[in-house]
């Protein structure tokens, strides 16, 4: 089996986002005021489940067609919208490839609408045919792909300090172990609403904000003739110790 | 450190799909959210794990994504940094999900974790579960880590002492308690969490 990363040093604050963002409220009444402990990794927290396709099914790479609710989108009717393709690789802070990791999508309608309970006050009409939410496994280069749809943008809801989300796509990723887990988002190239996106731009560092920000694929390089294609490479925490004496 | 800086974390917002959640991810004795699949369960004593959630004011926290990772009963994992991985039990992956309801309400069932000698700090871990929260407003994810009632080991585990107030620490401590919901077979505790407040959870820095 491989090395997997044994070191799992605390993130750095400039490359991840605040915690109190301001005009977005929750932010203020679900963040703990009494700072956090430092703990030391033990094997808690340097392992994590890498089997998880036993339990989730990884195999909803195809977003942009409903069947049988959804769950399978190999065909039926397709949604309404651009179509996308997205892919890229994961890798941990060595740069090697994240392996047989399950990355679950999920994101708006072409209108902005999310299949969700809390957005059933949404302005915007739902898709009868987008189910909004996917799962996919990387490969042995740390590779995934998805096809979808492109959301549109919405808008905050009840808060003072209104602004639009850009269009976005949510990401929920395992990697190789607890302290490797992460939930990202990934944003779109050249969309004016990226400047004004208050949780984009809660990363102080504009390096940080642009590792959000996917890359658009030239059309030649696509495996097909009717998508727009987006690179992401994700990176999770996580590295080797380095041997003794090097 | 490598060369390569982790993405940014970003909040999971308040859509994360109703769909991800299978009928058994808050069940981590089995292994498979299919009907009808075996029924071979994870050896160990079963243990209910419920509680709520608060945010600020004690206002209960619903739509919170709760993940639990913790060892097998014998204190092992199905992983490769585990020197001792063969002896995990094939029957356990000791990840389990659930999203918190609309009283701010979570429960799991799992096994109770066994202790192990942690070969990283040669230090004794005391039975524990390393808990993660993840929910809109919540621009990171927080960890916490459980720990169980009248465990001698906890005296000496180093996570629980990076806590330096007894009194905070007492509050990841699980209670035994009693719950209309849980099987039958289980052993019951209650851990409330409390995002924000003067009795807040204390969470570790991630
Ligand atoms: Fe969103």
């Amino acid at each position: 089996m491989d090395k997997l990363p044994n070191r799992f040093a605390p993130y750095d604050d400039r490359t991840q986002p605040a915690f109190k963002v301001e005009g977005y409220k929750e932010t203020i009444t679900r963040v703990p005021m009494q700072g956090f402990y430092k703990r030391p990794a033990t094997l808690t927290e340097v392992t994590g489940p890498l089997n998880l396709a036993r339990k989730l099914d990884a195999d909803l790479s195809d977003l942009s067609r409903a069947k049988g609710g959804g769950r399978d989108g190999k065909d039926g009717a397709r949604a309404m919208g651009q179509l996308i393709f997205v892919t890229g690789r994961l890798l941990d802070e060595d740069g090697s490839p994240v392996r047989n990791s399950i990355i679950e999508v999920w994101h708006a309608n072409s209108a902005g609408r999310y299949i969700h309970k809390m957005d059933a006050g949404s302005p915007f009409p739902e898709d009868p045919n987008f189910f909004g939410s996917g799962r996919c496994l990387t490969d042995h280069e740390g590779r995934y792909q998805y096809i979808s749809i492109k959301p549109g943008a919405y808008p905050v809801p009840n808060h003072p300090q209104r602004w639009w989300r850009p269009p976005h796509i949510h990401l929920s990723i395992f990697g190789s172990g607890f302290m490797s887990r992460l939930v990202t988002q990934m944003f779109f190239p050249g969309d004016p609403l990226n400047a004004q996106d208050r949780i984009l731009n809660s990363v102080p560092d504009p390096k940080g904000r642009e590792r959000m920000i996917s890359r658009p694929i030239p059309m030649m390089e696509l495996p097909r003739a009717d998508v727009v294609g987006f690179a992401h490479d994700i990176v999770v925490r996580g590295s080797r110790a380095t041997p003794m004496g090097i | 450190m490598g060369k390569f800086v982790p993405t940014p974390s970003c909040t999971v917002g308040p859509f994360f799909p109703a769909h991800y959640f299978g009928p058994n991810d808050n069940d981590l004795t089995v292994t498979s959210n299919a009907a009808g699949a075996s029924s071979k369960r994870a050896q160990g004593t079963k243990i209910y794990i419920a509680g709520t959630i608060y945010e600020a004011d004690r206002v209960p926290r619903w739509n919170s994504i709760v993940e639990f990772w913790q060892a097998d009963a014998s204190g092992h994992f199905a992983h490769p940094n585990d020197p001792e991985s063969s002896k995990a039990d094939p029957d356990f992956m000791g990840w389990g999900r659930r999203a918190s309801e609309d009283d701010g309400y979570y429960d799991f069932i799992t096994v109770k974790p066994g202790g192990y000698k942690d070969p990283l700090t040669g230090l004794v871990r005391a039975p524990h579960i390393n808990v993660s929260i993840m929910g809109s407003g919540l621009m990171r994810r927080l960890v916490t880590t459980f720990f169980f009632p009248d465990e001698p080991a906890n005296a000496g585990d180093p996570v629980f002492n990076a806590i330096p107030d007894a009194k905070v620490r007492e509050r990841i401590i699980l209670k035994p308690a009693k719950f209309p919901r849980a099987p039958a077979d289980a052993l019951c505790y209650r851990l409330d969490i409390v995002l924000q407040g003067e009795d807040e959870t204390p969470f570790f820095l991630d």
